[in-house]
């Protein structure tokens, strides 16, 4: 019975020690190493990592660097995609001080996570700094910010972006396959004659919306010593809002949430003739309509000039080595391998679907034949010259997780009829700005 | 048998020189027999309501556009934001609204499913029990996912009325989850309501017979009655439900385009901490936890009022 007892007193001591200190731990000790950069040595012994990420089959291609490294062993995590719950975990972990070694971060999610603290960076890491010459131009000024002696993560993948359509579909109703944003519009009214949609406006999707913005020349942020510039209101965020909402006024584009399963089904029964989107879109359309395969083609996005040539971009991740990794080199290691090694490129993108940041990437035989479910069309030729024409500078917000929910939010009021895009769009930077002066994060105004 | 087995303990304690020991012990026992709920009481509800008041009270500070954060005290800074922000109170009303449609229907529902389950007419009453409190066993979560499918204008078995009135449109989506939520909860409250009805002596149905009372009468002016206290009950569970409503919404915004990420409070909550900006989520917690506390005091206190009078 004493016995007992005391076990008890200590247990209750314990759990309530280990609760408080927990709660201590809460408060982020924020003042370590504001620049990482300095030094950057290998750890003595055998290293286990963690990675987390979201792209599907990630774990076979770690294997991969597993089988070769058995001193560095790297453990895979998946998660939800990155809006969807990774980042929140993410957030979580670094506040609590056990966030993984290694993490997926989208290329508009990274100013973010440099703001709450929570990159290494890696740039004095061997071999780093050097490997700017082996990735796509504007990936790399993704993840360095610019800056000189930064790196805070390696580029994985991009999604510039054209355009899927269903060229049956539009060979069988005589319609032009647009090629202008006037065309496109000209088109929906057709389709929408025959009962069906152009495409699908999607609320959630903001950073499409970005995408879009970004062909047409716009700038949503921009920052330097002084702090943040917030404009998502600009001339050509105003002219792609407004394309939009005229099309949604007239009822040429579904509203559907997209990516769901009422959304796959719409695409697999023929309701929708396109989708803007990047160049993952690929393999989510063939598991998302599989009995459309062979009727769709892919050409670049429609242009606001005619003659033109821009591409938007619409995703892509970055591998970060997050803060409190205690074996900071060797994971900027495996990073780089995963995102440069040909094997492990070929093998993602069979499984996951990826486009690599890589340059070398375009000399792969899953990027050079055709792709049975565009009725052997050599897609890819399509978005590398997307991907060349994607203007190099283009700055995320220090908040976009929040960006993208208040403006997602006033995209919902304006398809329910309250509203418009530009609206929407409107609150969502006064929702910025206050946001940014909330986390005391300079806003120039 | 009882008495017998309560007679030696009682005689032992008894005995006089031994008194203090014994209450000793019985302390001990009483502490020992406490202890696993305090420490799961402290560890999983009152440190972390504590921490998160200490953390409304913090706000952060940085130097330079990509400066580290700090986090200082902040005094009522968060609050300041959180009554400013106007997208969570009408968060706030809507679920406000919600309460005052959706509970009374509910509740309303779970009486008569109770009444008619007591009712001596009922046949097969062991299947209308289960079949009413089944839904309670799905979860929250799958709940709102079927439902969504049943909703949905295009996968939906109804397709031909989904398709014509879209529940899940911005005017009728609120009501679309009130519909899920009285789906799942009719069944527990009307349990609860029911075991009120059994705990109700059989002699007063039989004195009320007797007096010439139907059915219905008794169970109007008897049955109701007597079940008050429940009813106030499962009023107040249902206060607190809608005002923390998160799964439904939360699922159904997989569905449908009109649930905003600050539709109910405690999505706001949510969507407030994956920015993060903990502070600030913090702080329409606590706000949140006072409203409620508040709101099922009133209510509490003005339907005793009305009983004991």
């Amino acid at each position: 019975m004493r016995a007992h007892y005391g076990k008890a007193t200590a247990a209750f001591a314990m759990v309530s020690a280990l609760t408080l200190a927990g709660c201590a731990g809460g408060g982020g000790d924020s003042t370590a190493g504001g620049e990482g950069g300095s030094s950057c040595e290998p750890s003595s012994g055998p290293v286990d990592l963690t990675f987390t990420t979201w792209v599907p089959g990630m774990d076979k291609v770690v294997d991969l660097w597993n089988k070769e490294n058995p001193d560095i062993q790297v453990k895979v995590q998946t998660g939800p995609n990155g809006n969807s719950g990774t980042y929140q975990n993410f957030f979580n972990q670094l506040q609590a001080g056990n966030a993984p070694d290694l993490g997926q971060i989208e290329y508009d999610a990274l100013p973010n996570f440099r703001v709450q603290d929570g990159l290494e960076n890696i740039a004095a890491c061997e071999n780093v700094s050097d490997a700017e010459d082996q990735f796509v131009d504007w990936t790399w000024g993704q993840v360095t910010f610019g800056e000189d002696d930064a790196v805070y993560a390696v580029p994985q993948d991009s999604g510039p972006m054209a355009m899927f359509y269903r060229k049956d579909l539009f060979e069988q109703a005589g319609i032009e396959v647009p090629t202008t944003w006037e065309e496109y519009a000209a088109a929906a009214e057709e389709i929408k004659a025959q009962g069906s949609y152009i495409t699908n406006f999607p609320r959630g999707d903001v950073n499409w919306f970005a995408g879009n913005v970004w062909q047409a020349g716009g700038q949503w942020f921009s920052n330097d010593d002084e702090g943040w510039d917030v404009n998502l209101t600009g001339e050509e965020s105003e002219q792609v809002a407004n394309y939009w909402q005229g099309l949604l006024e007239k009822d040429q584009v579904s509203t559907l949430p997209s990516f769901s399963d009422e959304w796959n089904a719409s695409f697999n029964e023929g309701d929708q003739w396109t989708w803007i989107s990047a160049v993952w879109g690929a393999s989510t359309l063939a598991t998302g309509a599989p009995d459309t395969s062979g009727k769709w083609a892919v050409a670049p996005m429609p242009q606001w000039e005619d003659g033109g040539s821009a591409a938007g971009n619409w995703g892509g991740s970055s591998t970060a080595v997050l803060k409190g990794s205690e074996h900071p080199y060797e994971a900027a290691q495996f990073a780089l391998w995963l995102n440069t090694d040909p094997e492990a490129l070929a093998l993602a993108n069979e499984l996951g679907g990826l486009y690599p940041a890589a340059k070398s990437a375009t000399d792969l035989e899953a990027f050079s034949g055709g792709v049975e479910y565009f009725g052997g069309q050599k897609i890819y030729d399509v978005f590398a010259e997307a991907s060349s024409n994607v203007d190099p500078n283009f700055t995320w917000g220090p908040t976009m997780t929040q960006t993208y929910t208040d403006v997602s939010d006033g995209f919902g009021k304006a398809i329910g009829g309250d509203g418009t895009l530009m609206d929407a769009l409107a609150s969502g930077e006064e929702a910025t700005v206050e946001s940014l002066k909330s986390q005391s994060i300079p806003v120039k105004e | 048998m009882t008495s017998s087995s309560i007679s030696p303990a009682l005689a032992k304690g008894a005995q006089k020189p031994r008194r203090t020991k014994t209450f000793a012990a019985q302390r001990r026992a009483v502490l020992l027999f406490i202890a696993p709920f305090a420490v799961l009481f402290l560890a999983f509800y009152a440190i972390p309501i504590v921490f998160a008041v200490v953390q409304s009270l913090l706000t952060v500070e940085r130097e330079g556009t990509f400066g580290a954060p700090q986090e200082v005290f902040g005094g009522f800074v968060q609050y300041q934001q959180v009554f400013q922000n106007t997208e969570f109170w009408r968060s706030v009303g809507r679920v406000v609204l919600f309460g005052v449609v959706q509970v009374p229907i509910m509740l309303g529902l779970a009486l008569l499913f109770a009444l008619l389950l007591d009712s001596p007419l009922l046949k097969g009453k062991k299947f209308f029990r289960l079949a009413f409190f089944a839904p309670y066993a799905v979860p929250g979560v799958i709940a709102a996912i079927m439902w969504g499918f049943l909703y949905s204008p295009t996968l939906s078995p109804f397709g031909l009325i989904t398709s014509e009135v879209n529940v899940l449109s911005a005017e009728l989506v609120l009501w679309a989850i009130a519909n899920v939520v009285t789906w799942v909860y009719v069944g527990y409250n009307m349990l609860i309501i029911y075991s009120s009805l059994l705990a109700i002596p059989t002699e007063i149905y039989e004195a009320a017979k007797l007096d010439g009372a139907s059915n219905i009468q008794i169970a109007w002016r008897i049955k109701i009655p007597l079940v008050v206290p429940a009813i106030i009950l499962t009023g107040v569970f249902s206060i607190i439900g809608t005002l923390q409503l998160l799964a439904e919404p939360q699922t159904l915004r997989s569905f449908s385009s009109a649930i905003s990420s600050t539709f109910t409070p405690n999505l706001a909550v949510y969507t407030t901490a994956s920015v993060p900006n903990y502070h600030l989520a913090a702080a329409f917690s606590v706000v949140l936890a006072l409203a409620t506390f508040i709101l099922s005091f009133v209510f509490l206190k003005a339907t005793q009022r009305k009983v004991s009078q």
